[in-house]
């Protein structure tokens, strides 16, 4: 992680200079876990893909506004998460159901259906907001410093939203683990 | 030490503090109710863990500038556009200095001589020409349609006499049939 930030602090450094490769190994080092936290929050492989391409073309465009090179991790999700909630604000009216569906197929090809959708269920008895501290936290392993930084929320907030979650999460997901585990 | 879930939660996500770690792990070892707890958070979040990441679509990547740079040729553009402009007016002062010149000395040589007479020359010329291909046209069509009429009059000569001669063949049958008939009888 230490080395990737420095690498990641070398690729800025770069791009700042107006090296467009630069950014695109930059990218390449990024798109999947943007990709997947957009996935998480969206349920939307297509809205995921476009939104993770406007959040790199923004923090491309802004990449000067970046002050510590070693906070790109949080400045990019920052940007990701501004880009899920105004996707949202516009779209809120009308959810694809093929979208949710296809969400819901798809990871139970490489792992047990009954654990994935017990665990996908789970998740989306979740509020917007528990989820995405869910995310943050135990899929893309943010700090709670960080995830304060991406939310711009206190770090209290943060930790009331994630075990408010983990409370209903455990009650939901006990006897799946003890299925599946023992 | 009390039980604290909040240290216990913050301890299972590797965020307390390395100074309070060894006093918490002395309690979690001797209180088994945060024991269990701790347990069965980490059971959660394995479960969690069980949804794989997707691999993205497609790759996201941008275009280098430099592509869209503009050559050497292309920052010489305004240049040769002044260029080109610069000699479009040249050739404008260049004609209109010129040009009304020549316009002048035909109006005035022209304006020299009976402009009627010139008129009527013309007309006449143009209206006996006119007339003399008028009549040659009349002819060519003349002889033509008359061309065609003595082909179609001589193929409906022919034509009358074969029917003729057919008329005679068949009335001179019927009377050799007709004698055959009686001298039969």
């Amino acid at each position: 992680m230490i080395f990737r930030a420095v690498e990641d602090a070398d690729l800025i450094t770069r791009v700042r200079k107006g090296d467009v490769e630069a950014f695109n190994h930059l990218v390449s080092r990024w798109e999947k876990r943007v990709f997947n936290y957009l996935l998480r929050l969206t349920g939307s492989p297509d809205d995921s893909l476009d939104l993770s391409q406007d959040a790199f073309l923004k923090a491309f465009q802004n990449i000067r506004k970046l002050d510590d090179n070693a906070r790109f991790g949080p400045w990019l999700f920052r940007i990701a998460h501004n880009e899920a909630y105004s996707h949202f604000r516009k779209k809120r009216p009308d959810t694809d159901p093929e979208d949710a569906e296809r969400m819901e197929r798809e990871p139970a090809r490489t792992v047990a259906p009954e654990l994935t959708l017990a665990v996908t269920a789970a998740l989306d008895r979740l509020s917007p907001e528990q989820r995405e501290a869910v995310v943050l936290k135990v899929y893309q392993g943010f700090k709670f410093e960080e995830m304060a930084e991406i939310l711009a929320i206190p770090v209290s907030t943060i930790k009331s939203r994630l075990y408010t979650a983990l409370d209903l999460l455990k009650v939901e997901l006990a006897p799946t683990n003890s299925r599946g585990i023992q | 030490m009390t039980c604290n879930t909040d240290l216990l939660r913050d301890y299972a996500f590797d965020e307390l503090p390395a100074a309070d770690r060894p006093a918490l792990q002395r309690h979690i070892s001797e209180c088994a109710g945060c024991a269990a707890e701790l347990d069965q958070l980490r059971l959660t979040t394995a479960a969690l863990r069980i949804l794989p990441d997707q691999e993205p679509p497609q790759r996201i990547a941008f275009v280098s500038d430099k592509v869209f740079a503009p050559s050497r040729f292309w920052n010489l553009a305004p240049w040769f556009g002044f260029a080109s402009a610069a000699v479009m007016a040249a050739t404008l002062i260049f004609t209109v200095t010129h040009r009304p010149v020549e316009i002048r000395t035909l109006v005035q040589t022209a304006s020299a001589q009976p402009i009627d007479d010139i008129v009527k020359k013309a007309v006449a010329e143009t209206r006996a020409q006119t007339r003399a291909e008028d009549a040659q046209l009349f002819n060519a069509r003349l002889e033509a349609s008359e061309a065609k009429h003595d082909k179609e009059h001589r193929y409906l000569v022919e034509a009358l006499a074969v029917m003729q001669q057919s008329l005679n063949t068949n009335v001179l049958m019927a009377s050799s049939a007709t004698s055959q008939t009686g001298a039969g009888q």
